[in-house]
Order: structure tokens, then sequence, then C-alpha cells
């Protein structure tokens, strides 16, 4: 099998939402000594791009987009390692830490939001629920993303949102990271008076104010 | 056809005369079946040592590393079986107690707790505030609909004491049974409990006119939140009822099947009522399951679904084969919708008119909420209450006696006659046409009815004017102001909210 027809089987990997062939293929491309970068986004990003597409034209439903975007980030969990140890960097639309922000352990609206990123060529780290505001400054340090992603579902932590963007000021890379916010409480006039730089009101807007933000 | 005139508060409950069952013994058989299959062989987690080592004593399986329990069947047997059927939900006087459980029906709570509110001067949303949780709470106070009260909004000017002063503001502006869904941990539970417990008079006195309560929800699928739990267990040991909820949600948090849906919503609301039980046994609990759908493109959480309907009034067969009272509603008493979409009317009418005839014990009510119980528009109580004044005339049926068959009116009138002008006529038809926002007559020449909109906001305005909810007693309101005061200087308090709660 050569290189384009590896690319095109992990392509088709996602498109069929077969997880355990795409890591199976991206175990194969290692092997095979095949460059990680390419390996993603020759092939399994053209895979996600096609859900996506679907997904966007209404004709797949969630279900099918979570199953592409796992199966997607199960091989590029596998690269990813590789890429690390090789110093070199995936293209990304741009890349993002996200999480449910501290007291809050509701998981389901911040996992969509990853989920609908990813799909659209995002590179996201999931960072958790109750994530206190610390590790989203050390994240943030150490990953240098160009996104943050806040979720909060609860009146009382959404709070914490704001802590966040605090920590991060005070940390002195405010500047450095584009904020989102998000949750059921949560409004574009808590956004805007938290200094948060954009607030998505359902996973797909979160997308869009994301697009809007990195300018891609 | 709106008459306003001041009255203390009431409470009307909606007793229906037709009755449903969603589900035939079998099937009711088979959900609470596959329900304690779920408790023994699945488990919930309870992230709280405290909770964990209440259950690991009465002898289930705990696995304190996963903070998993399981629960053998026959030990919700037992425990359920502590549990009352049958309790008030006081009001500060007994003309406002909900007997649930009882014979008089459904009685209705205002929900919400919603964040944002559009504001009645501006008719801009805004963030909500402190002033506005006092205002619905006398508005609600006024309509007789609403027996049981959240707060609409949250006191968000407040900051982490939030919850506490909004359950201050609403003891200070109705006298009606208060319920609280956001007041988490125990250090804020038990602030709150001891303003409850100086209005009634003593620990005692409140435990025996328990006029506060608590919802406890939990995450599903099949956990609870460390915060909640602990303020459930202050609240039960202070003998104050504590409802629990659950919101499984088909293809998301449960699987893509209502009866699925139900039954792990079932194991989630009892192993909440079981850990209770198991600490303070006779606690009053309810159950609460909101079988949801989402979206499957968006992702958002649905409101209008038939799916969730019908399976919400099925709750109430699976809460009484429990022995449990019921909160059945799905909606919160709002809508995902506008203000005069018709969407709004589809799904204000179907879940409470399902839940009433279904027989719940509670339902969400008139709360003015929309755009899926997040946003409180205040003039929309007057649309919910058209919705539930519906329910009681569609739920009561048709009286058939003497007196309402008429014959001797019909002899006496006979063929070709009128029954306008008789005496029985006048007293018995305005009874066929009860105030309504709807039919205003209009000032403006050639126009038939006024904006049912602009009706509704003169109501409100009339109401937040000229309605004055029986004030406490100054030396009590005194005592809640230190009492919500020592909250917010409290830093084990501002801890407990802050880290590790759900350790």
């Amino acid at each position: 099998m050569d290189n384009k027809e590896l690319f095109a089987k992990m392509e088709q990997s996602i498109i069929n939402y077969d997880k355990d062939e795409a890591v199976r293929l991206a175990n194969m491309a290692l092997e095979k000594g095949i460059e990680p970068v390419a390996a993603i986004n020759e092939g399994f990003v053209k895979g996600i791009q096609a859900v996506g597409d679907l997904f966007g034209r209404e004709e797949i439903f969630l279900p099918e987009l979570v199953m592409g975007a796992d199966a997607m980030t199960a091989a590029t969990d596998i690269l990813g390692e590789a890429i690390k140890k090789s110093g070199g960097k995936a293209k990304y639309l741009a890349t993002g830490i996200a999480g449910t922000v501290e007291g809050d352990i509701h998981v389901i609206g911040i996992n969509l939001v990853t989920t609908f990123l990813v799909a659209n060529g995002f590179g996201i780290k999931f960072l958790g629920t109750n994530v206190p505001s610390s590790l989203f400054v050390d994240q943030a340090k150490e990953l240098k993303p160009d996104l943050i992603l806040l979720s909060a579902l609860l009146t009382t932590t959404m709070p914490n949102q704001k802590e966040v963007i605090d920590s991060l000021k005070e940390a002195g890379i405010r500047e450095n990271v584009k904020v989102i916010v998000g949750g059921a409480p949560v409004s574009q006039d808590w956004a805007d008076q938290i200094g948060a730089d954009g607030y998505g009101e359902n996973a797909g807007a979160a997308v869009e104010v994301a697009r809007k933000l990195m300018g891609v | 056809m709106i008459k306003l005139e001041e009255r203390r508060a009431s409470i009307q409950p909606i007793k229906s005369k037709l009755k449903i069952s969603i589900l035939d013994d079998e099937e009711l058989s088979k959900i609470n079946r596959t329900a304690r299959d779920i408790l023994e062989e699945v488990g919930v987690v309870f992230p709280s040592e405290k909770a964990l080592k209440i259950f690991a004593d009465a002898g289930a399986k705990v696995d304190f590393d996963k903070k998993l329990v399981k629960i053998p069947s026959h030990l919700v047997t037992d425990y359920l079986k502590k549990a009352p059927r049958r309790y008030t939900l006081a009001g500060r006087r007994p003309e406002l107690d909900a007997k649930i459980g009882g014979e008089d029906g459904t009685y209705f709570f205002c929900s919400g707790e919603a964040p944002s509110i559009v504001d009645f001067e501006t008719g801009q949303k805004r963030s909500s505030i402190k002033t506005d949780v006092a205002n619905m709470a006398k508005i609600v106070d006024y309509f007789p609909m609403v027996s049981l009260v959240w707060p609409t909004v949250s006191a968000g000017d407040k900051g982490e004491t939030a919850p506490i002063h909004g359950v201050e503001a609403l003891f200070n502006n109705t006298e009606k049974h208060i319920q609280t869904e956001s007041v988490m941990g125990e250090i804020p539970a038990k602030y709150t409990i001891e303003m409850a417990s100086v209005i009634a008079g003593g620990r005692d006195k409140l435990r025996e006119r328990p006029l506060y309560s608590l919802l406890l929800c939990g995450v599903a699928p099949l956990a609870q939140d460390k915060a909640g739990l602990e303020s459930a267990l202050a609240f039960a040991e202070a003998g104050l009822p504590v409802g629990l909820m659950s919101m499984p949600t088909m293809g998301l948090t449960a699987p893509p099947y209502q009866a699925a849906d139900l039954a792990i919503g079932l194991a989630e609301n009892l192993a909440g009522c079981l850990l209770l039980q198991i600490a303070y046994p006779g606690t009053p609990n309810y159950i609460c399951i909101l079988p949801a759908v989402i979206n499957p493109r968006s992702g958002d959480y649905m409101y209008g679904s038939a799916f969730s309907q019908i399976a919400s009034a099925a709750t109430v067969q699976l809460a009484h084969s429990n022995g449990l009272p019921v909160l059945s509603s799905f909606n919160f008493g709002g809508s995902a919708y506008k203000l005069n979409d018709w969407q709004v009317g589809r799904e204000n009418v179907y879940v409470p008119l399902l839940s009433v005839m279904a027989g719940a014990d509670m339902s969400f009510g008139p709360s003015g909420m929309i755009e899926a119980s997040s946003l409180l528009d205040m003039p929309r109580i007057l649309f919910d209450q058209e919705v539930f004044q519906a329910i009681d005339i569609i739920s009561d049926g048709i009286k058939v006696n003497d007196e309402t068959l008429a014959f001797d009116m019909i002899r006496d009138i006979g063929p070709q006659g009128t029954f306008l002008g008789q005496r029985r006529t006048a007293e018995e038809l305005p009874k066929l046409w009860p105030p309504s926002i709807l039919f205003e007559k209009s000032r403006i020449a050639g126009e038939k009815y006024r904006d049912a909109e602009e009706v509704a906001r003169e109501v409100i305005d009339w109401v937040l004017k000229n309605h004055h909810p029986a004030p406490l007693d100054e030396k009590v309101r005194q005592e809640l102001r230190k009492i919500v005061t020592a909250a917010d200087q409290d830093e084990n308090l501002k801890r407990e909210l802050k880290g590790g709660k759900h350790g």
C-alpha cells in the first residue's frame, strides 16, 4: 500500500466512523515511518472535513459527528505524541484548551463544543470538568493555545469563568489568548461583563465565534 | 375582564376528574425492574464521603475509590417504605399548605431561577438582581395558581451567596411555601434553614410545619453532586422535605428510548431518596424525572418534544408505584420559544394537562419563563395563567346531574325560546366566561380587543404597585438580615463554595 492509498484509507476510516480502523492506520503510519503531520493533514483531516461537511448540510446528525470526531481524536492522539517527540507541529486552524470551570462537573456541553471544534479542524485539548483556574493558566503557559473555552452550567459557578480571565491577566498572558465562554446560564451580557472575547450559545455558535476570533 | 383587587395570598391546586394512565402494569413493572437492576448492577456515583459511609453502613456495596454505590434490591424495598406518601409543604398560614398526596389534586410551583430578566421598564434583557427576585415573589404571592415558590430569577448582584439572598427575598415577599434548588453545600444550607427556623419560631416548629424545602438535581447519568448531597443531608436532618430531580436526556445522558430514559432517571432519583431515608428515615421526598431529547443537529435541549411530554406524564405512575409523591413536568413552566410564538402555546398546554390528568402531586405552573427557562418576562405569567385556567376547566370534565341537565328550564322555555333572560342563566353564564387577558375591550374605535400583552403589562404593573404580601414581623426580618450578612462574611462558606466541593 503506498502512502496515497494509506491516506485515502485514513480519510475513509473517519468517514466510516471507524475508530478501531483509524487507530490501526495511525499506528501503521508510524511503523512505516510516515511523517505524522502528513498522516493527519493528508489523511485524517480530510475525513473529518468530509464528516463536518455532511453535518453542515444536515445529511447526518450529532451522533455521527461525535463518532467521527472520536475516531479522529483517537488517531491524532497517537500521531500527536509522535509529533511532540519530533518537535513538529500539526496544521490546525487554531489550537485551544477547553474545560468546565471549578465547582462544576457538567461535561456534556463542553464535550460537544470540543467535538464541533475538532470536526471543524481545530486542535483542542480537553481538560475535563471542575478545572481550577490555576490549571487553565498553567496549561495556557505550557501549550500556548490560541483559544481557551470555558463552560459553566450553574449560576453559582459562572463567577469562576471571570476568575479564569482574571488569573490570565495576573499571569500576564491574557493578551495571548482569546477566551470563549458558554453554558446554559451564560449570556453575551455576561461575556461582556467579565471581559471574555466571545460567547457561544451552543456548540455550533462556538465554532462560528472561534472562526471569527481567529480569522479562519 | 381582569378584576384586580388587593387580597391576601391563596393557593389553588387543580384536581382532575379525567384520569389517564400511560403505562400498563407490565410496562410499569419492567421499568421498575430495570431501575432496580441499574441500582444493583451499575450503581450511582456519590462524590461525598459522608454519603458513601451512610450507604456502606446500611449494607450497600460501596467502592470508595470510584465513589460508586451499588444498592441491592432488598435495601431499595426496605428503605423506600420509610418515605412518606403524604406530607405537607407548609406555607406561613395553614390555608397556604400544600397537602402532598392528599385529595386536592396537583399543586403548582413557579420555577426558573433564570439568570436573566426582561426589564419591566425598558423591555431590555439584562442580568437579574435581588430586587427582581423580590418583585416576582410578590407577583406569585398574588396569583393563587402558584402554590409553591422557587426564586424565578437569581440574585445575580449578590455574587457567591446569591442563592441565600434569593431565599431571603422570597421569605420577605411571599407567605407561600418556599423551595430552593440552588442553595448547595452544607454551610449555605444551614444559613437558609436558620432563616426558616426563625420564621417558624424554632427548629421543632419548623419540623412540624416545614415552610422551606430543597430540590436536589442529579448529574445525569447516574451521578450526584457533592455540594448538593451535603445540602440535602442538612435539609433532611432538619426534617425538611427534599425533592430529587433527574434530567436524563435521550441519546445524550440516557439511551435513545423513552423507557430506558425513565428507568435511568428513576434509578438516579431512587438512589438519592434512599440516601436520605437511610440517614433520616421518614424524610419527605418527592421525585421528578425530566425525560428530555436533544436537538440532534445543534445539541440544544429541546422543550417541545411530544416524546418527552408523554414520558413525563408516565413519571406519575412510576413515582406512585414506588410509594413516592411526584413532581411531573417537563418544561419548568417555560418554553424554548419567544412570547406569542404558537409553539409556546403548544408546549405549555400539553405538559401540565397531561401531568394533571395523570394525577401528579406537583407540577411546574405559571412562571413567566421564556427562552428555555433562562429568561423571565414577568407579564408572561398572565399568559401561563390563561393556560392553567383552561386546564382547570378541561380536567374538570362535565358535571351531569338534575341541575345541570336543567330539564325544568328546557320544559319551561320550550321550542324557539331563549334562555338568556333567565335568573339561572344570569347566575351561571358568567362562570362560563372566566377572567382573561384575551378579551379586554379596546378603547380604540374599530379595534375589537386590546393587545393581550398590553393588558398583561397593566396587570403586573398593578400588582407591583398595589399588592402587599403579609410582611414578616420586623424583628424576624432583622434576624434574617443578620443571618444573610453573616453568610456574606463567612470565609468557611466561601471556601466550601469555591474549592473541592465535588471531591
